[in-house]
């Protein structure tokens, strides 16, 4: 049978493990709130400029952009991936190196040129590890991302795309769906597919009437050449923004699933170690018996 | 008299929603001032300041280029960064400013950029002040 003491000794440091586990479940519930907000007001934003999108499709102006033309030959592509600077969330960091990998492998293959990007700590060591050296790091993008660190980043590869240095943008981070369902995916955000708005029905309907209520200052063509580079740069930085979301629901789901985890383990040593206690105590009885029957003879 | 109804709305957050008599900002080419009743509008915002009276009182603000679209007494702008003209750090803008101007331009991209990053600076410069 099983020594008491160290059961017992096991069973306060699991006790001890469901307390930290139970914290972080606390920390990242309440950094979830905070992000989930932060996602929320962003909407705002999107949606005034998918309006805006609308409203000059519908005044009979061709949506096209330099950003939106997909290249004749892709040379040189970028691969930026986004993880967490943190372990302790379940499967959310492998989620998205998953996805980046064979992505990786196969823009090698076809693409002379490739750089990797990677944001977070724990994605730049997990393809350390794979022997994929990254080009660049960040380390700075954590719960709250800053529109203005995101525009920096944003601005680089506007720069490299119109230079013709960049013909292929990918992202690869975890997307989220609902509260209930984030997913790793990569999406291809330059060349621009589309934007929001451009091709709705409503504008469509409109075209054809080619009048719209407004009057544009300086010009159409001039509005819609600032508006393409600003809805990938909100493009952008809605992927910080989810990537940072979906984290602290990975933290949260798995570590609400260590705490449950570690309760059920107390339970079983607790009946074990009591189990061990009592077979003791019979054991020690016994052998005051037989000391008795022995001393009677 | 009809209000305006002035949204500011950055990628972050909707940094400001209230009433307004009058509402100043930069556009693209020059200054536009709007008043209750202004026709429908969809403009280019440079970087400058931006005026919003309400109850007589005027407060300050730093656009940082984006759009302004009106409609039916209501204006909307979208822009990078909007800071209350007090809250602007001018010492950050005059190192901005001296940083650009050292800035080596051979390209029209590299030119473009080296204006922009000017006129940022001194229009953060220009507001600083006038909100002192």
């Amino acid at each position: 049978m099983a020594n008491a003491r160290a059961l017992d000794k096991r069973r306060k440091s699991v006790r001890n493990i469901r307390k930290i586990t139970r914290t972080m479940e606390l920390i990242a519930t309440a950094r979830f709130k905070k992000a989930m907000d932060r996602a929320t007001a962003a909407t705002a934003y999107t949606r005034r400029i998918t309006q805006l999108v609308s409203d000059l499709a519908s005044s009979g102006l061709q949506v096209r952009h330099p950003l939106m033309e997909p290249r004749e030959e892709t040379n040189s592509a970028l691969l930026l991936v986004l993880t967490g600077n943190r372990g302790l969330c379940g499967g959310y960091n492998g989620g998205v190196i998953r996805q980046a990998i064979p992505r990786h492998s196969e823009l090698k293959a076809s693409v002379s040129k490739l750089r990797l990007e990677v944001s977070g700590k724990r994605g730049i060591s997990a393809l350390q590890f794979r022997d994929i050296e990254p080009d660049e790091k960040f380390l700075n993008f954590d719960d709250q991302p800053r529109f203005a660190e995101v525009e920096v980043i944003a601005n680089r590869y506007l720069e490299e795309y119109a230079a013709g240095r960049l013909d292929r943008l990918d992202v690869a981070y975890t997307r989220f769906v609902s509260i209930g369902r984030q997913e790793a995916i990569v999406e291809t955000l330059l060349p621009l597919g589309g934007i929001e708005g451009a091709d709705s029905d409503a504008a469509v309907k409109e075209v054809t009437t080619g009048e719209s209520m407004y009057e544009f200052l300086p010009s159409a063509e001039s509005i819609l050449e600032e508006v393409v580079p600003t809805s990938f740069k909100v493009k952008l930085f809605k992927c910080f923004l989810d990537a940072a979301v979906s984290e602290q629901i990975a933290r949260m789901v798995a570590m609400k699933a260590a705490t449950e985890n570690a309760g059920e383990m107390i339970k079983q040593l607790s009946m074990t170690y009591n189990r061990a206690r009592q077979s003791q105590i019979t054991g020690e009885i016994m052998e005051i018996i037989g000391g008795v029957e022995a001393l009677k003879k | 008299m009809a209000e305006l109804n002035c949204i500011v709305v950055t990628p972050e957050k909707t940094a400001l929603e209230t009433k307004a008599e009058f509402v100043a900002m930069p556009l693209y080419d020059g200054e536009i001032g709007i008043l209750p009743g202004h026709s429908p509008m969809i403009g280019r915002l440079g970087y400058g300041e931006m005026r919003i009276r309400a109850g007589g009182k005027e407060t300050r603000y730093y656009v940082d280029g984006g759009f302004v679209q009106v409609a039916d007494n209501v204006v909307s702008i979208l822009t990078n960064r909007a800071v209350l003209g007090t809250n602007l750090d001018a010492a950050a803008a005059r190192e901005q400013l001296a940083a650009a101007n050292k800035r080596r331009a051979t390209t029209d991209d590299e030119l473009a950029l080296r204006d922009r990053l000017v006129v940022q600076a001194r229009a953060q410069i220009h507001v600083a002040e006038r909100s002192k």
